[in-house]
């Protein structure tokens, strides 16, 4: 687990070793406050944290956008469990099986389109945290949890258009997309819904939802 | 700006540089633990928490090196 073993990782943590080296290198030496331990403070306070600072951040963000991480939260044990099961029909799972996005899936389908779409994901996600350890839900049993949380607002179409943009002609004739082009476009009906291309995460819901 | 100098002419540069390399072994901490654990609360606690500390750290340094400066 974790992002060690990628190039922010690895570049966060060789300059986290060197900083930690320099700075408990002056708490056991406690060396005078010469020129050359102000330039190694330098280094250990400012240079090396600041690198790491900036890998961290690089990792974290990277990191973020994975399957493994919305799963680490034990609420979203459900759905992680459901998009790992190669037998699992629900539309979450056949798009988590996609080889080119299936490791980022939940951030794939889940990220807000358009210019300021990642940065209001990325806000919406701390939301998520501080519910989780500052609003209780950290403290749910997992079967509370999916009976009474839903979406927080509806799932929009212009998230699944990233992908199906409807150009080609073989979504273009479906008949079912030309009689309610205008439902999709205002979001009205949801292609996510039981009527299209069923729900995504379906073992959550009551039969009325489905 | 004269009590700002005698501020400085008082600060205790050994002690300060001191909590500022504690401040910044704590930061780093963190930052290592949102790299190497990667669950949600390491990881943000990564890239908001450790940052505040680094940059408290950071600060201490600075203003330690403007009173040795000013000393001098």
């Amino acid at each position: 687990m974790g992002s060690a073993a990628t190039p922010f990782g690895a570049l966060a943590l060789a300059t986290a070793a060197i900083a930690a080296a320099l700075l408990v290198h002056h708490l056991v030496a406690r060396p005078p406050l010469t020129l050359a331990t102000r330039l190694r403070l330098l280094l250990g306070l400012a240079v090396f944290p600041f690198l790491c600072a900036v890998a961290t951040t690089g990792s974290g963000m990277q990191r973020t956008t994975e399957r493994e991480f919305c799963g680490s939260c034990h609420v979203m044990g459900a759905h992680l469990k459901d998009v790992e099961d190669p037998t699992s029909t629900s539309l979450a799972s056949r798009h988590a099986r996609n080889p080119m996005f299936g490791g980022h899936a939940c951030y794939t389908c889940h990220a807000d389109y358009g210019m300021l779409g990642y940065p209001m994901t990325k806000l919406t996600g701390m939301g998520h945290v501080w519910y989780y350890y500052g609003g209780g839900y950290r403290d749910w049993p997992l079967e509370k949890f999916l009976a009474e949380v839903r979406i927080a607002k509806p799932f929009p179409n212009a998230n699944c258009r990233q992908c199906h943009s409807g150009t080609l002609t073989s979504f273009r004739d479906a008949k079912e997309h030309r009689a309610m082009a205008q439902e999709l476009e205002q979001n009205r009906v949801s292609c996510a819904s039981a009527g299209c291309h069923g729900v995504a995460h379906p073992f959550n819901k009551r039969p009325e939802e489905l | 700006m004269r009590r700002l100098v005698r501020l400085l002419s008082k600060w205790p540069s050994e002690k300060a540089l001191r909590a500022a390399c504690v401040l910044g072994l704590v930061a780093i901490a963190i930052m290592v633990a949102g790299v190497l654990d990667g669950t949600s609360l390491p990881v943000v606690a990564s890239m908001s928490v450790s940052q505040a500390f680094g940059v408290l750290a950071g600060f201490l340094y600075a203003v330690t090196v403007a009173a040795e400066a000013g000393k001098k």
